[in-house]
């Protein structure tokens, strides 16, 4: 575990290790060694290989991709540390300072940096380009399918822009809130000098910027044409494309896995003394219980990858009902990561409501515990329900009855959250800011995707919606509707920690109706669609699901265009907006008692906490 | 907030619960509780059946059935949440300094017990009613098998086919006799395909050397629309047929038909 002093940053020098390599290495002299190393192994690889052969074009362009990668890392000095722990030695304090970015300004968002502080930015624009690129694809997607034998884009591309968009907005979503609060502001939430294990946290970010480029690729490769759900033997007969999204999700899970051991060890090991666990910010706990859970889940999606990369490289034949493989068996593992997964999204973003909800209500968050059991009641047996997916697969019919009960009794935990939410709200006075409107619309959404999960966990329902456009419908409320309007609650409330500026109001309240209203429009029409019989995938329709498409269609213009005003506001306030006191919205969370800019070890004196951070309200007597 | 302090000094549970229930702000939280749940009764009662296609078997019926009642049972607890968050959202407050402080209610346990065992009986009516269902199906597809007509429906990237074992027919179009059990046997030529005879109500996957079964019950005649809901590559969207559920005299034309035609639909 790498402590740093904590003395205050004023009276420490600025370090300039001089003669260290780490000083040469950025995200420039990454990109051109991994550039070097995966032209250098896809032209070693290629030389003397039958390139007509798909099994040989697959196995250059993954070992390319895989090469990229490593060599980026290599090249932006993620190896450095481990290289000297080899030779007996580490790096030294001067270098660790320079690591963690001390007196660099700018240039520490472009380096191998391990200050939490700037991962947690680095995230935040990395899920805004991630949403940014995400949501381009949904607006092709929906202009596409505005009317009834459109042509805006052939049905390859469309196939495309729907795994594509998927995969993307998967990534962005698990990242959407842990990345960036999680980074930022939990570790001073819990009165932390850094994370646990800081270099780590700087590899948890770069093995993910690593990935951007590999899923970009895709695109110049013919694309993914299976959905993000990837299904063999689909993804065995796709194109170039599909190894893109294999090598995408083996580095993606490599990225969760680090963060998920960082987050869970750096809560569970450096609460600051006196945060006892029924002290902890419900923030806190969400974010732990869903890395956790992340922790089991995405090594499973990896092994299923690896077996897919397998199947396409050697002919391994894991999902090939020819040589005795199952395409259940891939089902199976995808849907064992897969259902947890929505949870590792949606958690979060309720957690972070949950935080705001009391601070501008004034009254504590009721029933502290209820919460906790509703998050980890929701996590137990998320793990239990993974083969609802595959009521119709036709594999063991026999498990239908039990995976239906188990899932609808995840309705149990999940209604505890509403009631700690509305249990706050109750007899409340709430400040209408940004950050509150969210917690409504929250409400909202989540309401209708919860009773719509209902109806698609019971089998005889599920008979007619599975496939549907309605089954869109619902998961676009839960992870869109619910864990990104989380989100974006979690950003207007902590902006002005993590940027020193108040985030634009006007700005974000038009944002704010357009995406809300514009949400509640496009899935409405969905749902429509879906009940009328419309499968979902489809680049094309009959003309009886017109009107609900049209719909749909319209609301997705407004939901786009209120993500731009979302997006200039925050860039305008970055740059020039209001500058924010220490404590705007009168929080008692301990990220609210450091100024703007953070200080390196966050406080200048470890925090003692002897309270709850709830404590907000008067006696009723 | 006088009134509200005074329901904590009440003598009896009973006196508490009557001055509660008098207080202004809880009226008008049951008066959006009304209108709420008013609102997802009707939309369960007249949307479902507004949107979803004409009921053609018995397994669409209780689909149909699922998602109306649902919808209504679920009504009165969207109703509490919906209500209360609405009863908050009209009374904010606005401007750029906090109001004061609302009153510090840490939990209710009697509140969180309630709370948690109208969502374990909603829970147990939505399994009861799914488990119910499902065992209707499955004892219903085992009493009909020996009357079942046989159809083997085979996908293969991008077209539905069929075959009528007892009659010996190749078809691309799916039509039944209503009121006669169906039993389809599907398997896919290549990749995951889903077999969705929409007004039907049945869905099942089309695997490779796999054959799975889906069963279904006719109960009205009527044009039926055969689509693929499993994306299965380029054409995944034009994958559909059509066909009909029509009168035996209707059918055993048909089938006449496509015989006399050397078994093989023209």
């Amino acid at each position: 575990m790498t402590t740093l002093s904590h003395a205050p940053a004023s009276s420490r020098p600025i370090p300039n290790p001089k003669k260290s390599l780490i000083t040469k290495l950025n995200m420039g002299t990454g990109i051109v060694v991994g550039v070097i190393f995966c032209w250098g192994t896809y032209f070693a690889m290629k030389a003397g290989r039958d390139m007509t052969d798909s099994h040989n074009v697959n196995k250059v362009l993954l070992m390319s991709m895989f090469a990229w990668s490593i060599g980026f890392l290599i090249g932006i000095g993620a190896f450095i540390g481990p290289f000297r722990w080899l030779i007996g030695k580490d790096l030294t304090d001067e270098e660790q300072l320079y690591l963690a970015g001390d007196g660099q300004g700018w240039k520490r968002y472009f380096k191998y940096c391990t200050d939490h502080k700037v991962v947690g930015i680095q995230y935040l624009v990395g899920v805004m380009a991630l949403l940014g690129v995400g949501g381009t694809m949904a607006m092709m997607i929906r202009t596409n399918l505005a009317t009834p034998g459109s042509h805006f884009v052939t049905p390859v591309v469309y196939n495309s822009l729907v795994g594509l968009h998927g995969i993307t907005m998967i990534v962005a979503m698990i990242i959407v809130a842990t990345g960036p609060f999680g980074n930022y502001i939990m570790p001073i939430m819990i009165g932390a000098a850094d994370m646990a294990f800081p270099r780590l946290n700087a590899l948890s970010w770069w093995v993910l910027f690593t990935a951007v480029p590999v899923l970009c690729s895709a695109w110049f490769l013919g694309g993914i044409p299976t959905g993000w759900t990837a299904y063999a033997p689909l993804s065995d007969q796709a194109g170039p494309g599909m190894n893109a999204f294999v090598a995408t999700i083996i580095i993606f899970a490599v990225s969760t896995a680090v963060a998920g051991m960082n987050i869970t060890t750096t809560v569970v090991a450096m609460r600051a003394k006196g945060m006892k666990w029924n002290r902890v910010p419900i923030f806190v706990i969400g974010a732990t219980i869903s890395v956790a859970l992340a922790i089991p889940a995405f090594p499973t999606f990896m092994v299923a990858m690896i077996q897919t990369g397998l199947d396409r490289t050697i002919a391994t034949g894991f999902y090939d009902a020819n040589v005795g493989g199952s395409g259940w068996l891939y089902a199976n593992l995808f849907w064992i990561m897969g259902h947890p997964e929505v949870y590792v999204i949606l958690i979060p973003g309720v957690a972070a409501l949950m935080e705001i909800a009391p601070v501008f209500v004034r009254k504590p968050l009721f029933s502290y515990n209820a919460a906790i059991a509703g998050f980890a009641g929701i996590a137990g047996l998320s793990v239990l329900v993974w083969a609802h997916h595959m009521y119709m697969a036709g594999w063991m019919p026999s498990l239908n009855g039990p995976f239906m009960v188990t899932t609808e009794f995840i309705s149990v935990p999940t209604g505890l959250l509403f009631l700690v939410l509305i249990g706050t709200l109750w007899r409340g006075r709430p400040w209408m800011k940004l950050p509150m409107l969210c917690v409504y619309a929250f409400i909202w959404n989540f309401l209708i995707g919860g009773i719509t999960g209902i109806y698609l966990s019971d089998v005889p329902a599920d008979n007619y919606l599975h496939g549907s456009m309605y089954v869109t419908a619902h998961f676009h409320y839960t992870l869109m509707g619910a864990a990104l309007t989380g989100a974006i609650g979690g950003l207007a409330y902590w902006f002005p920690k993590m940027t020193g500026r108040m985030l634009n109001e006007r700005g974000g309240y038009i944002s704010f109706w357009f995406i809300q209203i514009g949400f509640n429009v496009l899935f409405l029409g969905m749902f429509i669609a879906g009940a009328e019989g419309q499968p979902r995938r489809v680049a094309d329709y009959a003309h009886l699901f017109a009107h609900a498409n049209l719909i749909s269609t319209i609301g997705a213009y407004s939901v786009g265009l209120g993500m731009i005003i979302l997006l200039w506001a925050i860039v305008h306030s970055w740059r020039s907006g209001k500058i924010a006191p220490m404590n705007p919205w009168g929080a008692k969370t301990l990220e609210w008692t450091v100024p703007y800019p953070v200080p390196l070890v966050n406080f200048d004196q470890p925090p003692v906490v002897t309270s709850d951070p709830y404590g907000y309200g008067r006696s009723a007597k | 907030m006088a009134d509200h302090e005074s329901e904590l000094l009440a003598p009896t549970p009973g006196a508490r619960v009557s001055t509660f229930l008098k207080r202004k702000d809880v009226s008008q939280t049951l008066l959006l509780w009304v209108f709420f749940t008013a609102v997802f009764v009707v939309l369960g009662l007249w949307a479902y059946p507004k949107w979803m296609p004409v009921v053609l078997s018995k397994q669409m019926q209780a689909n149909e059935d699922i998602m109306i009642w649902f919808t209504v049972i679920s009504a009165p607890i969207a109703g509490v949440v919906l209500s209360i968050a609405a009863k908050s959202f009209l009374n904010m407050h606005r401007g750029d300094t906090p109001p004061e402080d609302g009153v510090a209610i840490r939990t209710n346990g009697p509140v969180v017990i309630v709370w948690t065992a109208t969502s374990v009986l909603f829970c147990i009516v939505a399994i009861v009613w799914g488990l119910v269902a499902l065992n209707t199906e499955s004892i219903a597809a085992a009493t009909d098998a020996p009357k079942s007509l046989i159809v083997d429906v085979t996908g293969s990237q991008w077209v539905w086919s069929f075959y009528y074992p007892q009659q010996n027919i190749h078809t691309h179009t799916l039509n039944l006799p209503v009121n006669q059990p169906v039993t389809f046997n599907v398997m896919s030529a290549d990749v995951n395909h889903s077999f969705w005879p929409v007004q039907l109500g049945v869905k099942i996957d089309a695997n490779r050397l796999v054959t799975t079964v889906a069963h279904a019950d006719p109960t009205a005649t009527g044009p039926l629309d055969v689509k693929c809901a499993e994306l299965c590559g380029l054409y995944h969207a034009y994958m559909e047929t059509s066909g009909a559920v029509e009168s035996p005299t209707d059918f055993n034309n048909w089938v006449s038909s496509i015989q006399a035609t050397g078994g093989v639909q023209q």
